[in-house]
């Protein structure tokens, strides 16, 4: 196996393979076996709960304290499983898995051993573009089929710090249990991935999926999602011989740039590794790494002396359990549709901006609200006059008043709380048909893009959550008028007061033509009325040039 | 109908103050009006007081706790508003049952000093039925095992022969209620650890089927094994002790859905006219491997049994010989893991480290100096049997014998139609204090007609069956006889119980 590196062949080609596991933390009320808080679910911006306030006897493993099961946690875990493609067991069970560490109170985890809950599921995957965005378009060739193993719950462990709050050196070590007993969903695909590309736009889908069934709040930073992909890589020599390099484990990674760093440098460092000690794949040759982010690099972690023996034997507090075929159905027919569905939907066919599209299916609610009121405006119509429209239209104007008119002021209501809320586009009090009557209102040149705005701001107090924005924007003035009477009469008006101007414009300077069309605009202002610039403009035209 | 059997108290006991004697005296004590709570749990705690040197069943007196809730029963009583049969009737906690009041310690060195922040589901129904605690009785360390001497707090002492062990691992609770120092107490059966001291004790027991009461609080030995239940004199307080504290708790995810309806009712009579019954009794019962005074006990329950119209016939329970190697695989295996939270990271006590001594050290030396040699001998049989390589050999072998250990049971129930299965619930009388204690394997040997029972999940009632006879100094020895029957059936069993008990 070992060949001093001068010998070696030279290396023609490296081919990466990667798989990965993945602990999802669940977004549950409370812990996985107990009615502690669980850390993981709180929507705040500062969930800063005091170290080891989460607590109860199930989570400290006191004497005499037993486990109870969160069924939510198997429903949301559930969900996620269907996404992923995978099978329900029809029933599943825990397992003790049993090794000495201070962050776990009862020195076992309850886990899931050979009857995980979810199994055998497949993701189709399309290629990342240039901007490491799905790329829709691509030919189904380009596609890849990443295969689900299985996802199986367990309990997370609690937090250990060598360290005192703020930075201090101590010479003990710290324990908060806050995080211990949270409901954690380990993925594990099989070793499909052949490009950090690829690993990276499933992670991030993932995360969208997560975040979409309400499974996990998905916050990187909070460690919501840790990532460890399994990466080796297959060597082609010159003498046509392909070697398949040892598997490294990279623990812990939580964000996507890690995941990219860590992957991108086993693929360089891989090949000279071989090159240096000649060392295979082989049984026992796995290893273990970290990822230093600084360095941007990955550094080996201290390996356990022997085989770890974890001694898994069925829990006997906890009694296994049945999934009926109805709970399943009755999830699978509430989930709404997936992100990778609805970035399809929302590019491919409503024919917005990549960029557009992520950022509404980065938030499930603002893309489950766009895709309510672009449904209501593009097939029902919200009143008399104001009919359906195109998709691409509706999208547009759904997606500008929710990306910028309601983002500005759920960012504003976000600041305005202070860290305690995080206020979104979704939340701020008008409803998905209000919004659509917004966009028909607009499609139908019936108000300007400020009025919307106006309009939007005006939904969001809390008096009008049941106007009709139609109504209201009579009511305000806001409808742009298209009595061709009242056109002809603010324009012969403009043209009465400014002389100078019409006549420039008559002999043909353009430039003269912006002071008559705001003079017209006046006009409209002084009888209550709305002018729409652009008719005003025409009509001007066609009265000092003839036509039109 | 055959009237109230009298409490069995040994007679070399001092007579002041005066033992306590049954529930059914003090409760008819309390309404008459002739005894108060607060005179009941005074004379029970100088009771244990006087008795406490000789026979160490307690671990904590509990006179703060007592007193408060003598008196509470006291005002409830005047008020008119008394809660239940039990109000105002003292009652011991094996220490294996948490209590928010006091410590619990489970007989270890290494829970010495440990409050519990909340009360066992059982202690706590009692407590809402008034009932007064007055100590926690003095156990096996962790409940392992059948002599009452592996306790850190020193071996608990058979009231009939203090040179004697009371059994285990309920070993104070059964000597505090043979003793006369409390009417009944709660133990915990993981492989007959209330039948067997209950027998010789000279005293009742009863291991409900498994999930009939709710494990909340007791602290884990063999979690899918244990069970907590009550020691009383008669089968009539034992089932109005079931009563109280049987029923759906939402805290214990194997606690049955049972309720406790069946077991509101009065026992006697026992066979109301033209009851067909069949109790069954296994070869095992009449081995002679058995001790003389076990066999005389046997035949007088059959007479007993007979007269009162029961028929009797054989039945086989062919895989009853594997019980004992599947038990100690099976309970083993649960402990090592149910017992690694003791490490003295979070509470119990924890090693003084030396220097360059760290985290492994930690562990080693905690739990080294916490637990004693049975309960260390436990976890590394335990943790063995788990092992990669061992694990189908024994942990899977030993739950295929438990599965056909349960299906001899389910056999006679349904196939010879028996009510009950019949037997002792152990060979002898109790033995002296040391005799067996340097021979492990003699002593699980002493289990052999207990865990069966734990295995299939059954209840089962022991009651006394008789006395070995004195002879030169040996006082007279309590020997207990036990019966078994299918899930949920202890109304019935308690019944046949009182056929069964020595009177």
């Amino acid at each position: 196996m070992s060949h001093p590196a001068q010998a070696a062949p030279a290396i023609t080609h490296v081919q990466l393979k990667v798989g990965l596991e993945i602990h999802v933390e669940l977004a549950t009320a409370t812990k996985m076996f107990s009615r502690a808080p669980n850390l993981a679910a709180a929507r705040l911006v500062n969930d800063q709960a005091a170290p080891n306030t989460l607590i109860d006897p199930v989570v400290l493993g006191l004497p005499g304290a037993l486990p109870v099961l969160n069924r939510e946690a198997v429903g949301k875990s559930i969900a996620v499983g269907l996404a992923l493609g995978c099978s329900i067991a029809t029933t599943t069970r825990w397992d003790r898995k049993s090794y000495f560490y201070p962050d776990m109170p009862k020195n076992y985890q309850i886990s899931q051993f050979d009857l995980p809950l979810c199994f055998d599921g497949a993701v189709d995957l399309p290629p990342a573009d240039a901007q490491g965005r799905p790329d829709f378009a691509a030919p189904r060739t380009g596609w890849r089929r990443i295969g689900i193993i299985r996802a199986h719950l367990e309990e997370d462990a609690g937090k250990l710090l060598h360290e005192l709050p703020g930075g201090f050196a101590a010479d003990y070590s710290i324990v908060d249990l806050n995080r211990a007993g949270t409901p954690l969903l380990e993925i594990v695909t099989q070793p499909d991935f052949d490009s950090a590309d690829q690993v990276v736009l499933f992670c991030q889908m993932l995360r969208d999926v997560c975040r979409g069934l309400g499974a996990s709040e998905g916050v990187l930073q909070k460690g919501h999602m840790r990532f460890e992909p399994n990466i080796n890589c297959i060597l082609t020599l010159a003498d046509g011989r392909r070697v398949v390099t040892p598997v490294v484990e990279v623990k812990n990674l939580n964000s996507f740039k890690a995941v990219r760093g860590a992957i991108e440098f086993e693929l360089a460092d891989q090949p000279k590794r071989w090159l240096a000690t000649g060392r295979e794949m082989a049984r026992g040759a796995k290893s273990t790494r970290g990822w230093d982010d600084v360095a941007g690099v990955t550094v080996p972690q201290r390996e356990k002396e022997e085989a770890a023996d974890y001694r898994y034997f069925p829990d006997p507090d906890l009694l296994p359990v049945p999934i009926e075929r109805g709970w399943v159905e009755a999830i699978r027919s509430s989930m709404p549709d997936l992100p990778l569905e609805r970035l399809r939907l929302f590019t491919a066919e409503l024919g917005l901006s990549a960029a557009d599209a992520h950022a509404l299916v980065d938030e499930p609610a603002v893309a489950g609200m766009f895709q309510a009121a672009v449904d209501l405006a593009t097939t029902e119509g919200t009143h008399a006059d104001l009919t359906p429209v195109p998709g691409p239209a509706a999208a547009k104007a759904a997606a500008n008043l929710l990306l910028q008119s309601a983002a500005r002021r759920a960012n504003e209501a976000t600041a305005a709380s202070a860290g305690h809320r995080i206020v979104l586009a979704s939340d701020l009090g008008f409803s998905a048909r209000q919004l659509a009557v917004l966009v028909l209102l607009r499609e139908h040149g019936r108000i300007s893009s400020q009025s919307a705005d106006e309009l939007l701001g005006l939904l969001c107090e809390p008096e009008r959550r049941e106007a009709d924005p139609a109504a209201l924007a009579a009511e305000r003035k806001l409808l742009i008028l298209r009595d061709d009477a009242a056109i002809d009469r603010w324009c012969d008006a403009a043209i009465a007061q400014n002389p100078q101007p019409a006549a420039d414009v008559r002999a043909g300077k353009d430039a003269a033509i912006g002071r008559l069309v705001g003079a017209a605009m006046k006009c409209a202002t002084a009888e209550g009325a709305q002018g729409d610039a652009k008719l005003v403009r025409e009509r001007l035209l066609g009265k000092l040039r003839g036509g039109g | 109908m055959p009237a109230e059997a009298p409490p069995l108290i040994s007679p070399n006991l001092p007579a002041t103050p005066a033992p306590l004697g049954d529930i059914g005296g003090c409760a008819r004590a309390l309404a008459a009006g002739s005894e108060t709570a607060v005179g009941l749990a005074k004379r029970s705690l100088e009771r244990a007081r006087a008795l406490q040197p000789t026979l160490n069943f307690a671990i904590d007196l509990l006179e703060e706790q007592a007193m408060a809730a003598a008196q509470a029963a006291d005002a409830r009583r005047r008020s008119g508003a008394v809660l239940s049969a039990v109000d105002g009737v003292p009652f011991a906690i094996k220490d294996n049952l948490v209590t928010a009041f006091g410590r619990t310690t489970c007989g270890s060195r290494l829970l010495e000093q440990y409050r519990s922040p909340f009360t066992a589901t059982a202690v706590q129904r009692l407590l809402d039925a008034g009932a007064v605690p007055v100590l926690k009785a003095n156990l096996d360390e962790f409940a392992m095992g059948g002599s009452g001497e592996n306790s850190a707090f020193g071996a608990t002492r058979n009231p009939w022969d203090p040179s004697r062990v009371p059994g285990g691992s309920s070993s104070g609770s059964a000597a505090a209620v043979a003793a006369g120092v409390v009417p009944f107490a709660l133990g915990s059966d993981t492989g007959g650890s209330i039948r067997q001291p209950a027998g010789l004790c000279g005293v009742c027991g009863i291991k409900p089927t498994y999930g009939r009461v709710s494990r909340s609080g007791l602290v884990a030995y063999a979690s899918s094994l244990d069970q907590v239940g009550p020691l009383a004199h008669t089968p009539e307080d034992l089932r109005l002790v079931l009563s109280l504290i049987a029923g759906h708790d939402p805290a214990d995810s194997t606690s049955a859905r049972a309720n406790a309806s069946d077991l509101l009712t009065e026992l006697e009579p026992a066979l109301p006219p033209g009851t067909k019954v069949r109790i069954g009794i296994p070869p095992q019962a009449r081995a002679t491997a058995n001790a003389p005074a076990v066999l005389a006990a046997m035949q007088r329950a059959e007479r007993s049994l007979r007269a009162a119209g029961v028929e009797l016939v054989d039945v086989d329970l062919p895989h009853a010989d594997h019980a004992i190697a599947a038990y100690y695989i099976i309970a083993t295996a649960e402990a090592s893991s149910n017992l690694a939270r003791f490490d003295g990271v979070r509470y119990g006590q924890r090693a003084k480290l030396g220097a360059g001594e760290g985290l492994h050290e930690l562990y080693v030396r905690s739990r080294t100096e916490g637990f004693g040699a049975e309960v260390q001998r436990r976890i590394m049989l335990g943790t063995h049997v788990l092992s990669s390589g061992y694990y189908d050999a024994y942990y899977l072998t030993a739950l295929k014998a438990r599965r056909l250990i349960k299906g001899d049971y389910d056999r006679a129930f349904a196939e010879a139609g028996v009510s009950a299965v019949l037997m002792p619930s152990s060979p002898g009388p109790a033995f002296a204090i040391g005799e067996k204690s340097g021979d492990p394997l003699a002593m699980y040997l002493e289990d052999v007609y207990t865990v069966g029972v734990n295995l299939a999940g059954l209840p089962a009632v022991t009651v006394p069956g008789g006395f070995q006879p004195a002879g030169g100094t040996t006082p007279d020895l309590p020997v207990g006889l036990q019966l078994i029957g299918p899930p949920l059936s202890e109304a019935t069993l308690l019944r046949l119980a009182t056929l069964v008990r020595y009177r």
